[in-house]
């Protein structure tokens, strides 16, 4: 058999699948994003945040366990919270880790993996992309948010955050919108605008993991589980292809069976940190050479750690 | 002009995307598409996307929405506007109309089948409780009631190995005898109605293998060419989230005669299965006295 065959029929099916299954979520980021940006004060923003540049980066780094958001929503949720004066690299911590750190991934980890010591693998994939999304904001607090940030998608006044800044910036409609009835259309428009700007490279994203689920035959990739490293680079390779949501990708993780333990842990936390959408979605915040190098970045780091540390760990435990 | 046209246009973006959820939800054909709890997330978000719309479309936008006066965002350049409508309603439209809600055997050879159906989350249909359905007592399924001397089941455990061949009863006796039988839904013919999923269970289940062995079994699923023309596979999609995680399963299927069936198409397969070891596992072969084309169920994925 051929190891590609493009249907229309497979691919509609499968990109109508991922379109129903995400839309709603990004529509829920985009609300929540407009709620932010009009009913949450730049001065809460600023003040909640500790003035401490690393303690501020851990504590972004658990914003998901009361804010659970997926990696779908979370974009125009972080770009509006950089324009409240969020620091860059907080943002990106926050980005990184709340798609895994919280409540809801938590349990369907624990679920999926129910019989294979799931709360060892509940809490390594939790803490890895803990630690992974921290690493990342700690290594960007001395970039400079200008080299890193796409033109026009934040207006960043001058200077201000050149450095690690918390300084409270001007909030949507300030002096124009008083009643609460204008509020609340002034939050619908924005959250339309967030949606327009972050739907049309989903559905992107959406038609190229479509068109891989289905045309593609997955037994080329099976020869790949055969050595630990080149397992652990495979499984990151195939979430980035299948782009799947993280509240879910841990049941099909666990149904990677011929693939060792660390290799499906990497898919699961290197997957809701970068594939093939939010590759798209990250490019409406970020220039694309920082969308490249945040990739390889985390390709390299995560893969080093699942395949070179985790055995190790694993072995210690007994597993 | 241009920012009422940009208006306009992204107001009918939103509508239209909010529209065709409506569509896909009061149609039932989500029910191909999603876990059903999923489902309700299309009706919410297709009545929040037409209201969205029609508050876009309609209220001036007079407010700034950025910092420092400056408005980051596109969606007011009109040719942004069209590109997003091109981008985001058209292909919903294509697929609303194009779609047949199914994969063909195409994108079922492509994904490979599910070996292990126990690492799949879930559970066999016959102990499920339904409403219209008995529920089969757990020490019907092999559960001791006595809690100090329970075992998990296989797939609780991986460590507990799988039934060996020799361990296994590889040619039971037929269990029609030990009061389990009464508890399994049965169809209009009196057959013993399952889902393709309740076989494969039994394959690491040796109290489903005894209650299964010996009766008439009917199964409906999809048809897929086998090797020959007395061999084809029965197929069901299983999904976890959504049509684009679907992983097929299925079920082999001999026949005495070779029958005419269409490609994926439905058919009710009636028989007997035959579990017989195969390395260190069982496997399940339906030996099928009938096949007739189905219709295909309310929910065509399993989950």
């Amino acid at each position: 058999m051929s190891w590609f065959t493009f249907t229309w029929q497979n691919f509609l099916f499968s990109f109508l699948g991922l379109a129903f299954e995400g839309l709603p979520f990004v529509l829920v980021g985009s609300l929540i994003s407009g709620g932010i940006a009009v009913f949450v004060p730049s001065r809460l923003i600023t003040r909640l945040l500790p003035k401490n540049r690393v303690l501020a980066t851990l504590v972004n780094g658990l914003l998901g366990v009361i804010f659970p958001v997926c990696e779908c929503g979370i974009v125009p949720i972080i770009r509006r919270l950089i324009s409240k004066g969020l620091p860059v690299s907080c943002g990106i911590t926050f980005m990184l880790a709340s798609p895994i750190v919280n409540p809801i991934v938590a349990f369907s980890t624990f679920v999926a993996f129910r019989g294979q010591a799931p709360w060892l693998i509940m809490g390594t994939r939790l803490s890895l992309g803990y630690l992974v999304a921290v690493i990342v904001g700690l290594l960007l607090q001395k970039v400079n948010p200008e080299t890193i940030l796409r033109e026009r998608t934040i207006s960043i006044p001058a200077r201000r955050r050149l450095t690690f800044s918390v300084s409270p910036l001007l909030d949507a409609g300030d002096g124009t919108v008083t009643s609460f009835s204008q509020k609340l259309v002034t939050a619908i428009r924005m959250a339309c605008d967030d949606f327009i700007d972050t739907a049309i490279y989903f559905m992107i994203g959406a038609a190229i993991a479509a068109t891989f689920n289905t045309a593609v035959n997955q037994e080329v990739i099976q020869p790949l589980a055969t050595n630990i490293t080149l397992s652990t680079f495979s499984m990151m390779t195939i979430s980035v292809i299948l782009t799947l949501c993280s509240t879910s990708d841990a049941f099909i993780a666990a149904t990677f069976v011929s693939f060792p333990m660390v290799a499906r842990i990497a898919f699961m936390v290197f997957g809701p940190m970068f594939d093939l959408k939010l590759f798209f979605l990250y490019s409406v915040l970020f220039k694309k050479r920082f969308v490249v190098y945040l990739g390889i970045g985390l390709f390299i780091v995560i893969g080093l750690i699942c395949s070179c540390l985790l055995p190790f760990f694993y072995a210690s435990q007994g597993f | 002009m241009r920012a009422r046209a940009s208006d306009f246009v992204n107001g009918v973006t939103l509508v239209g995307v909010g529209v065709v959820l409506l569509v896909f939800f009061f149609t039932g054909r989500i029910d191909q598409y999603l876990h059903p709890q999923f489902r309700p997330w299309i009706l919410v978000a297709g009545v929040i996307f037409c209201i969205m719309g029609v508050v876009y479309a309609g209220a001036k936008s007079t407010v700034q929405c950025c910092t420092g006066g400056e408005c980051v965002h596109h969606a007011n350049n009109p040719f942004r506007s069209l590109l997003t409508f091109f981008v985001l309603f058209i292909p919903l439209v294509a697929g609303t109309v194009f779609s047949k809600d199914s994969f063909d055997h195409n994108a079922v050879l492509n994904r490979g089948f599910v070996n292990d159906i126990t690492r799949l989350p879930g559970a066999p249909s016959v102990s499920k409780t339904t409403s219209d359905q008995a529920i089969i007592p757990p020490e019907m399924l092999g559960v001791d009631i006595d809690e100090t001397a329970s075992q998990p089941l296989p797939q609780d455990d991986p460590n507990r190995p799988v039934s060996s061949p020799q361990s296994a009863d590889a040619n039971p006796t037929p269990a029609s005898d030990d009061g389990s039988a009464q508890y399994l839904p049965k169809s209009a013919d009196g057959n013993v109605a399952l889902d393709v999923t309740d076989l494969l269970y039994a394959e690491s289940e040796e109290s489903l293998r005894k209650m299964f062995t010996g009766k008439m079994i009917e199964v409906i699923g999809q048809y897929l060419l086998g090797a020959d023309t007395k061999h084809f596979k029965l197929v069901r999609m299983f999904i976890v989230c959504c049509a684009a995680d679907a992983r097929p399963l299925v079920l082999p299927v001999e026949v005495s005669t070779p029958i005419n069936a269409s490609d994926m198409g439905w058919v009710k397969v009636t028989g007997t299965p035959a579990f017989s070891p195969n390395g260190e596992r069982m496997h399940v072969v339906l030996k099928a006295t009938k096949v007739e084309p189905a219709d295909p169920p309310a929910d065509a994925m399993l989950y």
